[in-house]
């Protein structure tokens, strides 16, 4: 295997979504070092398609009153406009890396629109990832604890000085900053104390301090005690040895590889020690991890169709129908703004069902017949399928591939249906 | 009169909450991702090993969101009842009485004639404590069987902890899994309704070509491979079994011409269970589900078009089993995430409420009444009262059906519901 190009089409389809016409074979003349670095360039902004406007439509009218219908139209819309625009972002962005960045700490901060309901907040949350995506770990945090979102999603506002409610507080420490069995069920409870206060508009995601539900008493969380204000607690909780391990542990896990662990010592988490995130790419761009051929990852559903729509220049908006588009989507089991859980999405084989194999192959059908393929129609046809490899930024094609492609060549539809439902696609090598 | 458009679901805000909407939602997942089946891997091993003759298998059917248990189980000599909700309430002669205060929806003959049969125990007030009425936190209480503390595993899905490892102890039908068959050490399968469309022509042969493993394929690749592989790979051994037409339900009418509510997904759901199980599936557990009964506007029709498919469903399947030998081992639960109020809303339905009934149905079933009336003059904030706790229910399940000790499984549960045969 040329292990150059394998390390150029891992830093496309890993710390990206893939590149377009052209980049790939651009990089492959620009070489390893030089990608790199390009990668790693910082983002001179953190968005680059102008979102919707997404207003406070406030509480949910009485049933069956006038309003009800409107809001309820307005509600769908909103939520549809949401969802478009990422997609959208995901398929325009330059700067890959920062958009990739944002995707991975939506899964981290798994979030679901289904119990906020409201688009606005998580419009919101979005911005958040998109500004921290690459900055510090810290800040994050703790502006992820304002998140009206986040709130909402676990609870927030149930937890008051009264009746508190741990929902939160165990996800800030298992999922969020430090990973299981790092705490105790004594910090758990003593978390959700210094938590207690808040509440949150549904609708327009806004945080407001309520003194009365507040737990001014003093609590001990890993060691440390005192009055402490949520910003000083989870500053606190992110200043452990264990938060910058978790955190590199994660970037392993959804980067590099899920079936082997992150390599003790790994440079990524003396990179971390400022807590600062670009810092941690870096390391791990700049580390022999990406060219090792072993650490194959399966595209998840949204990789996978961005990936597809970059290649062949499609606007997910601009597709006939968005709600087909979901409808694929959903039944790949990967709607952004709509993770499973709060533990994020599944990886690698959970991707890989029967079912799944003949949505792609629906999905790619319905897609392909919407792009212009004129300039694959241009090349000779034995010649396209290694067009489709630099296209598509694929390593190699297996026999296998070669194979099944030679049957469809002369149709430019059908061989790329083919191309992007072969294991070289479906999977980052 | 203007009818006004269904109002979406109260706390899902895109639309009434489905079967899917509440799994994707849960927060309940499999540890490891649930083994997705093919009915060709269920058949094969209903061929290899089925399951022994006189295994009691469970049938749990989830009614998603929220069964008006009031215009179910009626009690239809009440003069609290009719003022509650006088439009919508029905007239006593036109249900079918159980007893002397109590009568079943019009639409349920099917369960009616198994009650005559005395194979319907009848639940009343079931709950969980402190209701909270939201569908989210209800039905992850009522899967998780874990009011207090959230728990990440279904009581189904703990009970599989206890058997041996084999992915075929308890499917659901559908392509997520819903979280009461969530494990810690194993969850069920999920069973995709309506089985995988198979690439067809020329794009069907390059996909048959794709499906093959390639000597440079690394193991996530050739995962990729054996996934397209087995969306064409029915084996010879089990077309047979789903081509073949579903058991006969020999002792029922012959319908002939369409029927009100037509064939529906839960009866298709019901369908392939009778089929595997007819097989031999060696499968202990099924699950299946209808959605729709979070009736807010415009309920009775409504709500006795679902009922009635309830009802025939259930009784078609039943009957279905006579043939194979097997219906004296089923045992079918009944449940939905809470009742309804007891007054009307505005708009001929009802809204979030507490309690409701739970439906046992089955050879192993003694029948009648089990738990008290929620009387409807000591509402509990305008609410049914909880009589009978749901774990009392699961704990006489797991004992009496699959055959294990409920005390781990349900945190040291001491309530049972002596509605099943040992």
């Amino acid at each position: 295997m040329d292990l150059q190009r394998l390390e150029i089409a891992r830093l496309f389809h890993r710390t990206g979504f893939g590149p377009k016409p052209g980049e790939f074979a651009a990089a492959l003349s620009a070489g390893v070092t030089s990608t790199r670095s390009k990668v790693l360039s910082p983002p001179s902004r953190t968005s680059f398609v102008t979102p919707p406007v997404f207003t406070d439509l406030g509480p949910r009218p009485a049933p069956n009153s006038a309003d009800v219908v409107d809001f309820a139209q307005q509600l769908r819309y909103q939520n549809q406009q949401l969802f478009l625009w990422w997609l959208d972002e995901m398929v325009a962005s330059p700067h890959t890396l920062q958009e990739k960045m944002t995707w991975f700490w939506h899964g981290h901060w798994a979030t679901s629109i289904g119990k906020v309901n409201y688009a606005l907040p998580m419009f919101n949350q979005n911005v958040t990832m998109r500004k921290y995506a690459l900055g510090n770990f810290k800040d994050f945090a703790k502006a992820m604890f304002s998140d009206g979102a986040l709130q909402v999603w676990l609870d927030g506002q149930e937890n008051t000085a009264k009746a508190p409610n741990e929902n939160f507080s165990r996800e800030m420490m298992e999922l969020f900053t430090l990973g299981v069995n790092r705490y105790t069920e004594t910090d758990v409870k003593e978390l959700a104390r210094a938590f207690t206060g808040y509440q949150v508009s549904r609708s327009s995601g806004v945080l407001t301090f309520n003194t009365r539900r507040r737990d001014t008493g003093s609590v001990t969380v890993l060691g440390k005690s005192g009055a402490m204000s949520p910003e000083e607690v989870i500053d606190h909780l992110v200043s452990q040895e264990n938060s910058a391990l978790f955190i590199a542990e994660r970037i392993w896990y959804r980067f590099v590889s899920s079936q082997e662990p992150l390599p003790q010592n790994h440079p990524m988490i003396k990179a971390f020690a400022g807590r600062d995130i670009s810092a941690l790419m870096g390391s791990l761009i700049e580390s022999s991890a990406l060219s090792q051929q072993h650490y194959s990852m399966v595209k998840s559903p949204v990789e996978w169709f961005i990936g597809l729509c970059r290649a062949l220049t499609i606007t997910p908006s601009k597709l006939p129908s968005p709600t087909k588009l979901y409808g694929f989507l959903e039944k790949l089991s990967q709607v952004p703004f709509s993770p499973p859980n709060v533990g994020g999405w599944p990886v690698d084989q959970a991707w890989l069902s029967s079912a799944s194999a003949q949505y792609r192959v629906s999905f790619a059908t319905s897609l392909i017949a919407e792009a212009n393929l004129s300039e694959l129609a241009a090349v000779p046809t034995v010649r396209r399928p290694a067009y489709l490899a630099d296209l598509l930024g694929v390593v190699e094609w297996s026999t296998r591939t070669s194979y099944a492609m030679r049957g469809v060549r002369d149709n430019p539809q059908r061989l790329l249906v083919t191309a992007v439902c072969s294991p070289e696609y479906v999977v980052s090598q | 009169m203007i009818e006004l458009p269904r109002v979406p679901g109260q706390e899902l805000g895109m639309s009434t909450v489905t079967r899917r909407q509440f799994l994707k939602y849960s927060g309940v997942v499999a540890a490891a991702a649930a083994p997705m089946l093919t009915v060709d891997q269920i058949a094969a091993a209903a061929i290899t090993r089925p399951l022994p003759l006189g295994t009691p298998i469970l049938v749990v059917v989830t009614l998603y969101g929220g069964n008006d248990g009031l215009n179910t189980v009626i009690p239809f000599k009440d003069s609290a009842y009719y003022s509650a909700r006088p439009d919508l309430t029905y007239k006593p002669e036109t249900l079918l009485p159980l007893s002397s205060d109590l009568a079943l929806n019009a639409s349920m003959t099917g369960i009616k004639s198994l009650w005559d049969a005395n194979k319907v125990a009848i639940v009343r007030g079931v709950g969980y404590p402190k209701p909270d009425r939201s569908h989210f936190s209800s039905m992850s209480i009522w899967q998780t069987g874990s009011p207090a503390a959230h728990l990440n595993t279904g009581w189904l899905g703990r009970w599989l902890d206890t058997q041996a490892t084999d992915p075929m102890t308890a499917i659901s039908l559908g392509s997520v899994l819903p979280p009461l068959l969530v494990g810690a050490k194993q969850s069920g399968s999920a069973l995709p309704l309506g089985g995988l469309a198979i690439p067809q022509g020329v794009i069907g042969t390059a996909c048959q070509r794709l499906s093959v493993a390639s000597p440079s394929d690394d193991p996530l690749m050739a995962a990729a491979a054996t996934s397209m592989r087995n969306l064409f790979n029915v084996s010879g051994n089990v077309q047979p079994i789903l081509a073949k037409p579903a058991p006969a339900a020999e002792d029922l009418p012959t319908v002939s011409g369409g029927n009100a509510g037509g064939d529906t997904n839960l009866s298709q759901q019901l369908n392939v269970v009778a089929k595997l199980i007819a097989a031999g599936a060696p499968t202990r557990a099924w699950s299946v589900s209808l959605g729709g009964f979070d009736t807010h506007a415009n309920e009775a029709n409504a709500q006795a078009l679902l009922l009635g498919t309830v009802s025939k469903s259930i009784t078609t399947f039943l009957s279905q089993m006579k043939a194979s030998g097997r219906s004296k081992d089923i045992t079918v639960l009944v449940y939905s995430e809470f009742g309804r109020r007891v007054k009307a809303n505005g708009s001929e339905g009802t809204d979030h409420g507490t309690s409701g009934p739970v439906f046992l149905i089955g050879d192993r079933v003694t029948g009648g009444f089990y738990g008290d009336q929620p009387s409807l003059s000591k509402l509990v904030d305008g609410d049914l009262a909880v009589t009978t706790d749901f774990r009392d229910i699961y704990s006489s399940v797991l004992e009496k059906v699959l055959g294990t000790p409920a005390e781990k499984i349900l945190n040291n549960w001491k309530g049972r519901v002596n509605a099943i045969k040992s």
